[in-house]
């Protein structure tokens, strides 16, 4: 039995033509007399002639691998949620947010945001938040379906109002959006729906681990590679917990 | 590089990978970058191999070079970054299979789709034959497809299967006899198509 099995750790070697002579004269003179091992060098003989065709994922696949995407540079034009290349978790994501397009972006916001708190002298009540979003969808906030990431699926109203945490906060610099993963658990894998803001200049930008409800559209998007859900466009979103 | 990340000896890391790994930890990107460039096409063949579906391999790419990044100060040298990386990467492909839902069937796949009906070209047919194959492999268990991957796609010799595994030699080549010949046996009513 041992000699068997000593004899079957030569089996891969002797069918790619690795072995010396001697020891592949060996392995024949034994699988002549031995059916069982004769049947398992056919079945090595079988399997080696598709491992032999096995290649590196190449030119040919639909998805590669990304390419690398060091903080701070963008890719020409990508809109990469899921794949498009190496991203950063927040921590190491300081270099991009000092990034000129991303300060620029800031400053806007915060030129913006000054200029409507100047005018109106007071934060935005919930009043205020019902009427924006009356005035962008035509809507009060009671007529957003209150919607679970995970009943998305099963939801057929347009507008939505849905609750999660905040993960992925990026700025895509061809469109000019902003997007944000919103998921059901705050730790860990889970349900997630792909928030789109489409002015980020005009709206707060949610941070990184903070519960809030988002008001918006809800969609499914269908492009290959994606296949998920979107609030796109978010019409208002309230921080519940930051 | 690749030739001597993989043929690192046993004493430890090449010198370019301790260079390499000391510059990305103080966190030179172009350092980091260069580990990328040189590892990702190897840990993407794993990852694909392993996962199947292309897009959850890309974001199983990302998790492993993510937590490379983040696990780089404590990388002490005393293997090769392939080594390292790679072993970061089976973790990585086992945890994602155990996170992975049940697999649906498409209804495609059940009523059978137009492709299946109309005469594929040959490009559809070299595809098809890749991804059949892709298939099986990604079917095998996990330690299996692993010597499989590293010796028919990487190009591994046993002695480097071995060490990139840390297991023995000889455990190397009969994981390779039994993947050879269950890889037979999945593939053998299709060998008329391959």
């Amino acid at each position: 039995m041992r000699r068997h099995a000593r004899l079957r750790r030569m089996f891969a070697p002797y069918l790619e033509g690795g072995l010396p002579p001697k020891e592949a004269r060996r392995v024949e003179d034994h699988v002549h007399s031995c059916e069982s091992c004769r049947d398992e060098l056919a079945r090595m003989g079988e399997g080696l002639r598709f491992a032999r065709k096995l290649a590196r994922p190449g030119s040919g696949d639909a998805i590669r691998p990304p390419a690398f995407t060091a903080p701070g540079e963008e890719p020409a034009s990508l809109r990469p949620p899921r794949g498009g290349r190496l991203r950063f978790p927040a921590s190491e994501r300081w270099d991009r947010l000092t990034s000129p397009a991303t300060i620029q972006t800031a400053m806007a916001l915060v030129l913006i945001a000054a200029a409507f708190l100047a005018v109106t002298g007071r934060r935005s009540s919930l009043g205020e938040r019902a009427a924006r979003l009356a005035k962008s969808s035509g809507l009060d906030v009671s007529d957003y379906q209150p919607t679970r990431i995970p009943d998305l699926p099963a939801n057929t109203r347009p507008y939505i109002a849905t609750e999660g945490y905040v993960r992925e906060v990026y700025l895509d610099p061809v469109e000019r959006t902003l997007h944000f993963k919103l998921v059901e658990a705050a730790h860990g894998i889970g349900p997630f729906v792909i928030c789109e803001i489409l002015s980020p200049a005009g709206m707060a930008v949610p941070s990184e681990g903070s519960r809030i409800r988002v008001y918006g559209v809800a969609r499914f998007d269908a492009q290959p590679g994606r296949q998920w859900y979107e609030v796109n466009p978010v019409l208002d979103f309230l921080v519940l917990k930051r | 590089m690749k030739a001597e990340a993989v043929c690192e000896g046993i004493a430890g890391a090449p010198a370019r990978d301790l260079q390499i790994a000391a510059a990305a930890r103080r966190g030179e990107t172009a350092a980091f970058r260069e580990l990328y460039d040189a590892y990702r096409d190897r840990i993407w063949s794993l990852v694909l191999y392993s996962v199947g579906d292309p897009l959850q391999a890309q974001d199983v790419l990302q998790t492993i070079f993510l937590k490379a990044y983040r696990g780089l100060p404590g990388f002490r040298g005393e293997s090769g970054l392939f080594t390292w990386l790679y072993r970061i990467a089976r973790n990585e492909c086992r945890n994602s299979l155990r996170r992975r839902p049940a697999p649906h069937m498409s209804l495609d796949a059940i009523l059978g789709s137009r492709d299946e009906i109309e005469p594929a070209g040959a490009a559809d047919a070299a595809e098809t034959s890749r991804l059949l194959l892709r298939d099986a492999v990604s079917r095998l268990p996990a330690k299996m497809r692993e010597v499989l991957v590293l010796r028919y796609v990487e190009g591994l010799s046993y002695d480097e299967i071995s060490r990139t595994l840390g297991c023995a030699p000889g455990t190397v080549a009969s994981r390779l006899n039994r993947a050879l010949a269950e890889l037979g046996d999945r593939l053998r009513p299709l060998r008329r198509a391959l």
